[in-house]
């Protein structure tokens, strides 16, 4: 919208009268190394990789048909998707809830206590986690065995059967993920200047109200950032299907995302092609979601 | 003052609030404090006494000579390097990503639009396939077999980037910087002078963050290290497991009993753990005291 | 003034240093792009047709081995005993649980032309099923290792090693699979072990009746096909050509065992959890009857998880169908060791190959599974039964077995075990038979097989 357009333009304009232009340049060099030997020559292999066949010559869009006839991609989209839906709502909810029930805390002896207990099982990544989950998942072992077995779960099968896996994996990534995030949100948090809270309490403004109006907005960039993330590493599902695999030896979680059929696909049936154009349609799904939410929300754009 | 405010609401304490929190703490607890038990016991009490009972002393003890007994202290060795690629990776990492962060929020430069698409788009990439490209690049420029084939792509964070690039952009207020170049300082003088102090939280977060991702990261290390005595910690751990008899069950005397890899497990994340409480003075520490000029 | 005029000089410097740093970002672009894409390609090739082998320069030089953590004994008793032979010594996860890593190793080597372990051993034996079509092993039985040492492996060992009559890896152990049974409460309560699979559904029975909660079995574990379907000559896995397979799991020899099956299943004599679950450990381990599985079951089941006393254990023969004439045992597992055809050091690493699958030194006092190579076999057994664990004579059931084992059911790339596990173990949890599983569990194998590039045929 030309209004819009105006608004950046001018500031834009701004910027550029108090700044020399070319400065920046000296600050992220380093960075642009890293990132084109790192991050852009990996990346366009990769996608070089999906428009070509094994013997290097052009394909076309072979290697997506060949990727989508596969008989564990439809199963693989449906069960991302449901995924994503428990993910992202928990992630989004819980995340900026507890956050900002932490910093309600009055006492910050127990605020940093709480934060660092939520982001303890962040430490716990990979195949570190197997056999925790292996025994907690196990209603005859389980700390948990009792609330198990109320659920009519008896042995460990019973709790990985198939329907129950969304659920599982949203509770495997939340508990290793959201500790990380509810620092990050209370740090954002923290820079909401103290006179604007203070304002609204004066006001007559509840716990509530102040989130919804003042806080929250505020935190818009974070959020922005975190559902950006979250989504992208929804739809690439990988670890936590992984090691219910390994904690079950097969019987749960194999080929259960798309991210695990690429990897399939890249180790296993040493179809580096095929792998290559389903991460390139898991990179074109995240910047899709990505490219609105950054336009909605002027996320690129400074405050 | 931050105090006062929370002084005065604490007339409106929630006891939802405090169930609500309560209930987490056990969520994210439990199963630690189940693995710190579980490392306590023999094999056999695992499975047969309560999960959340104490074991011994004298099997803790056990599994402690067992785990320091695999390869002959191969656990400190794996502890070793995992540090020294975590922390050399990490130190390249502030250098790096804390001065563009700070670029890519508070300057304009022609291509600083693109600079942030191409950093959102490779974060959005999913990995499968940047391995192999990864293990061509280390491998023409002769780095295979060295730990800086590691701990150069460590180094490469645009998660931590972006925190700095969201931190500068929303933390610092601009009339602080206009007026330090009201006083002539060149772009540098005001990004070590001005924003460099404020950014104690942004280093503290992007320092944590980008030594936690390199501390626990399994496959890179796994598939571009060729000796096992190169091997980080994460990766160690997946030798373990893999001398478990339940999971490996033709593995005959060598075999790694379940407690000590719990135990293991523990002497894995102590390091995260204690980087955590260290830097958590930091990460928080929130508002600015009246340092523009008007 | 004195601000303008700085600002305008670090304006033209900027300007000079910017495009000199566009340059260089540029030029790095450029040369990591073009040393990626110069080293780019398909599979490497070393050997051309099938059994021709033209090994690469003989330079010697370190032997570099590959074993996982088990097998580390091996390759350091070997150093030990030669210490003239300069050894590089790799351990790694012997590929196990599903991990691909050989395979992803090999395939990067290929793509950069350098990196090869000389010798590789791998705790599957599919391996032939990629590695001899990326021309990552050597043949091994054309000159590089007499046919006479050959020759002694076990009936049919180094089957999952041949390719076309050419032989692409050595066998390492075998896990034949046998009867396993409680000899003190077999003989408590008067039964007596079973020779065929129709008695031994019939003492499923009895013991339901007359001991519920006792078991004569188990099906819930991964290798479980392998136990009963593959002794069962079911005709699931039928390797017929390299890249080619027949899959039928709903002939009579899969649906008479599947119904056995079912039938203990429903009479809760067999335990549909897996034997090294923690609830099977929880409330199964103390009340087996019976068990048939793997020879390594004495070790790593009774001895290690279980701690069964000693003088409990005894060994049988895998039951048979009464029917049949030949009788056939099914397998679960066994490593292999591979020769690298990269190899600039054939000499030394063939010396260690051999020594390390036929030596008594290792595979007979050291190894921990039944040897692959008979005479180390021999050795083995007599250590086993002489260390007084088990309750009979458990050398001649497993000899025999070990020549048992039903070459119906091949090695192929996709992997049986995970098929099993995904599709059907699901579904016998949910409470389904194992019988109408069975048209589930052969579109499954069919999809593994064909993504995997295989012929499927009925």
């Amino acid at each position: 919208m030309s209004t819009v357009a105006n608004t950046v333009g001018s500031e834009r304009a701004a910027r550029r009268r108090l700044r020399p232009v070319r400065a920046g340049h000296g600050f992220v060099a380093a960075y642009v190394v890293l990132l084109i030997a790192f991050g852009v020559v990996p990346t366009v292999y990769a996608i070089y990789f999906a428009f070509t066949n094994a013997g290097n010559t052009f394909s076309g869009l072979s290697n997506f048909t060949d990727a989508a006839d596969d008989f564990r991609f439809l199963p693989a989209v449906e069960h991302v998707g449901l995924y994503l839906v428990f993910w992202l709502a928990s992630l989004v909810v819980f995340v900026v809830g507890l956050a900002l029930l932490l910093h309600r805390l009055a006492a910050r002896g127990v605020s940093r206590a709480l934060r660092f207990l939520y982001y303890v099982p962040g430490a716990l990544a990979g195949a570190a986690s197997v056999m925790v989950w292996l025994f907690m998942l196990d209603p005859t072992v389980s700390p948990v065995g009792f609330l198990l077995r109320a659920l009519g779960f008896s042995t460990f099968n019973d709790v990985v059967a198939p329907g129950n896996l969304p659920v599982l994996f949203t509770l495997m990534a939340f508990w290793t993920g959201a500790g990380g995030w509810i620092v990050v949100m209370y740090g954002a948090l923290n820079n909401i200047p103290t006179e604007v809270l203070e304002a609204a309490r004066i006001d007559g403004a509840n716990a509530w109200q102040t989130a919804r109006r003042i806080q929250i907005p505020l935190l818009r960039k974070w959020i922005v950032y975190m559902v950006i993330l979250a989504f992208a590493g929804g739809t690439q599902l990988f670890v936590e299907p992984q090691l219910l695999s390994q904690a079950s030896v097969g019987v749960a979680g194999r080929d259960y995302s798309l991210n695990q059929l690429s990897y399939d696909f890249a180790f296993q049936t040493n179809n580096v092609n095929a792998a290559a154009a389903i991460s390139v349609e898991l990179l074109l799904v995240g910047l899709i979601v990505a490219t609105v939410f950054v336009a909605r929300s002027g996320f690129f754009d400074a405050d | 003052m931050p105090t006062d405010f929370r002084r005065s609401r604490r007339t409106g304490r929630d006891p939802l609030a405090a169930v609500v929190l309560l209930l987490f703490v056990v969520f994210f607890v439990l199963p630690v404090l189940w693995l710190l038990l579980a490392a306590t016991k023999t094999d056999d009490q695992l499975v047969h006494t309560n999960p959340l009972s104490f074991g011994s002393w004298h099997a803790l003890r056990g599994n402690w000579d067992a785990l320091t007994g695999y390869q002959g202290d191969t656990i400190f060795l794996w502890l070793r390097n995992s540090a020294v690629y975590a922390f050399i990776a990490l130190a390249i990492t502030l250098v790096v990503a804390v001065p563009a962060g700070y670029a890519l929020a508070l300057t304009d430069f022609p291509g600083r639009h693109t600079l942030l698409i191409a950093t959102l788009v490779v974060m959005l990439m999913p990995s499968a396939t940047l391995v192999v490209p990864l293990f061509l690049e280390m491998n023409a420029v002769h780095l295979i077999g060295s730990m800086w084939s590691v701990i150069l792509p460590y180094a490469f964070y645009p998660f931590g980037v972006y925190l700095a690039y969201i931190y500068f952009s929303t933390a610092i207020p601009r009339s602080l910087l206009e007026a330090a170049r009201l006083d002539g300082c060149s772009e540098f003088g005001t990004f070590r002078r001005i924003a460099l102090p404020l950014a104690t939280p942004v280093v503290a977060l992007v320092g944590f963050f980008s030594f936690v991702a390199n501390w626990t990261n399994y496959f890179l290390p796994y598939v571009l290290l060729p000796q096992s005595n190169q091997f980080p910690v994460q990766v160690g751990l997946g030798t373990l497991l893999d001398d478990v008899p339940q999971f490996n069950p033709t593995v005959g005397s060598l075999a790694v009993e379940r407690p000590e890899l719990a135990l293991a497990t523990l002497l894995a994340i102590t390091p995260v753990l204690v980087v955590f409480l260290f830097s958590q003075r930091f990460l928080v520490a929130g508002m600015l005291a009246g340092a523009t000029k008007d | 003034m004195r601000h303008t005029s700085r600002a305008a000089g670090a304006n033209r410097a900027g300007l000079s240093r910017g495009r000199t740093r566009a340059g260089l970002a540029a030029a790095v672009a450029t040369l990591t792009l073009g040393a990626v894409t110069a080293c780019g390609g398909g599979t490497g090739t070393a050997s051309g047709a099938h059994g021709s082998f033209s090994p690469v320069a003989q330079t010697g030089g370190a032997l570099t081995v590959w074993v996982d953590s088990t097998r580390l004994a091996a390759a350091k008793l070997y150093q030990q005993e030669n210490p003239q032979v300069k050894m590089n010594i790799v351990t790694y996860d012997g590929d196990a649980n599903g991990s691909n890593y050989l395979q992803t190793k090999v395939s990067l080597f290929n793509r950069t032309g350098n990196g090869w372990p000389d010798v590789v051993f791998s705790s599957q034996n599919n391996e032939t099923s990629w590695a001899v079509q990326d021309g990552f092993t050597a043949p091994l039985n054309k000159g590089l290792i007499p046919q006479s040492t050959l020759d002694q492996w076990a009936t049919g060992a180094n089957a999952p090693c041949t390719v076309d009559g050419t032989l692409y890896c050595l066998r390492n152990d075998l896990s034949q699979t046998v009867l396993w049974y409680n000899a003190p409460l077999m003989k408590q309560w008067g039964y007596q072990v079973p020779t065929t699979w129709e008695q031994y559904e019939a003492l499923g029975k009895q013991v339901a009746a007359q001991h519920p909660g006792y078991l004569v079995g188990d099906a819930g574990d991964t290798f479980t096909p392998e136990v009963f379907m593959w002794a069962g000559k079911c005709g699931a896995n039928q390797i017929t050509g390299p890249k080619a397979v027949t899959v039928n799991t709903t002939s009579a020899n899969c649906t008479r065992m599947a119904s056995l099956l079912d039938t203990l299943i429903a009479d809760k004599t067999v335990s549909t959890s897996s034997v090294f679950s923690a609830d099977f450990d929880k409330n199964d381990a103390s009340r087996i009857l019976m068990l048939p599985g793997p020879s390594w079951y004495g070790g790593a089941l009774f001895q290690g998880t279980f701690k069964t006393p000693a003088k409990t254990v005894a060994v049988a023969p895998m039951p048979q169908w009464s029917a049949d004439s030949t009788p056939s045992v099914g397998n679960v597992g066994g490593g292999t060791w591979l020769l690298s055809a990269h190899s600039a050091n054939l000499k030394a690493a063939t010396a260690f190959l051999t020594w390390v699958t036929t030596a008594d030194d290792y595979q007979g006092k050291l190894a921990p599974g039944y040897p692959a190579y008979a005479p180390a076999a021999k050795t083995w057994l007599a250590a086993q039964a002489g260390s007084g664990y088990y309750a009979n004579d458990i050398t001649t059931p497993l000899q025999n077995a070990a020549g048992q084992v039903w070459s119906g059911w091949g090695y192929g790339q996709f992997s049986q075990e995970a098929i099993w596990a995904s599709t059907v173990t699901p579904g016998v949890t949910a409470g389904k038979t194992i019988v109408s599983l069975l048209p589930a569990w052969q579109t499954a194998i069919g999809n593994y097989a064909r993504s995997d590039g295989y012929q499927v045929s009925q």
